[in-house]
């Protein structure tokens, strides 16, 4: 298996919500486990506890090993999605203002109103958190290009929960 | 004075009132239209707009805290049907968090938007329409057929605004729980009702168990477990 796949496997469960991913190709076999910030269901706990405390997360995908395969261990190589850049003091967050379910574009199958890389500046929308059919724009308040977005599209959010993180101009 | 704008025919009163928002209008200025090319709905859906309808949009600056916010739409359900109950002669269910039903049908539908520092209520109320499309049979009705009435649209659409103020006033001045006791006591869909919920991560069924603090619904699955609901389809159970 190449770091090329096993890349491509860490992007599957990442964009699809799925908890635990256990691969076996020939004797390579790889295990990715999401650690944080993983809900799959829509489901919130009052008093906006962490969403993961609650996670009902769906059936592991679990091919069994084979007796010899190796295991070439792999949550390192899955850090929740921006664990790494939310201690980068030189990046700004964009955070939730309600609980609510995040949408990354105006209507399903439409283009994302933002992508990694893109250049924003004030006013600009940046996504939609749906709250009891209140439709939230959420705008850039500074210029800046995306570096990160840490939730995926239909995934339920906290009240204060990092959605994106910018790159101050 | 409220500022109204009519329009005989515009794309979408949501549009207009983005605009009109972004100028800095007053709280409670009102864009209407009696028929809308492109009407919006939840989603990039788009909302049937055909004549006898009242479609507008209402643009509300209320001074609630940004969390609070979502309970404006239950507020603004409670607008609504409470102006059709007094002023049209219906009686209406609301289903969470803000159609308006006669029995299953819907009669009103609200879509909110916060957009430009202010909420945008988009509310469409099937008034004069003798018959609706084979698709909205099933699922939609109007007051024309429910109580075999002409109703003056321009005359309903002050006193739904009167009426979705005075329920904003409410979430002001005496909070969400205030909201919340009201929302209760007006819907059978807040507690002991079968309904399917539609997620982006599927559909789930259950029995609405009550409301949150916040407003979510909460809702019991047949394993016992519970789920809290911020947004997302709810539908009565058997009609699927």
């Amino acid at each position: 298996m190449t770091i090329e796949e096993i890349r491509e496997l860490i992007q599957t469960v990442c964009s699809t919500g799925v908890a635990e991913l256990e691969v076996q190709r020939g004797e390579n076999r790889v295990w990715i486990k999401r650690t944080a910030g993983v809900v799959t269901q829509e489901i919130h706990v009052p008093q906006h506890a962490p969403a993961a405390s609650v996670a009902a997360a769906p059936a592991p995908m679990h091919i069994p090993p084979a007796p010899a395969a190796v295991t070439i261990a792999a949550p390192q190589a899955a850090p929740a999605p921006g664990d790494a850049d939310l201690t980068d003091p030189t990046l700004e967050a964009v955070k939730s203002p309600i609980v609510g379910t995040f949408y990354e574009a105006p209507a399903p199958g439409a283009d994302a109103f933002v992508h990694v890389g893109d250049p924003i500046k004030p006013g600009k929308v940046l996504c939609i958190i749906e709250s009891m059919k209140l439709m939230n724009e959420i705008e850039a308040e500074i210029s800046g290009t995306i570096v990160k977005r840490l939730v995926d599209n239909g995934q339920p959010v906290e009240y204060g929960e990092t959605l994106y993180l910018v790159k101050p101009n | 004075m409220r500022k109204v704008e009519w329009h005989e025919e515009i794309d979408s009163t949501m549009r207009r009132a983005g605009e009109m928002a972004s100028k800095g209008c007053e709280s409670g200025t009102i864009v209407g239209a009696e028929v809308q090319t492109a009407g919006q709905g939840r989603h990039g859906r788009t909302w049937e707009s055909q004549q006898g309808g009242l479609y507008f949009t209402m643009i509300l600056r209320p001074k609630v805290e940004m969390r609070d916010l979502p309970v404006v739409t239950l507020a603004l359900g409670l607008g609504v049907a409470d102006a059709l109950q007094m002023h049209a002669g219906v009686s209406v269910d609301l289903r969470w968090p803000n159609d308006v039903l006669v029995g299953e049908k819907k009669l009103a539908g609200i879509l909110t938007v916060w957009q430009e520092g202010a909420i945008l209520a988009g509310i469409g109320v099937n008034v004069g329409q003798a018959v609706f499309p084979e698709e909205l049979r099933e699922v939609a009705t109007s007051l024309a057929l429910e109580t075999q009435k002409e109703h003056d649209k321009q005359f309903l659409l002050r006193a739904i605004a009167a009426s979705v103020e005075s329920q904003v006033r409410i979430l002001e001045s005496s909070g969400v729980n205030a909201v919340l006791r009201l929302f209760a006591n007006a819907s059978s869909y807040v507690s002991g009702k079968r309904v399917t919920v539609e997620l982006p991560a599927g559909v789930v069924i259950g029995t609405t168990a009550g409301l949150t603090p916040e407003g979510f619904l909460v809702v019991r699955r047949e394993d016992g477990t519970e789920m809290t609901v911020t947004a997302g389809g709810v539908r009565p159970a058997n009609n699927h």
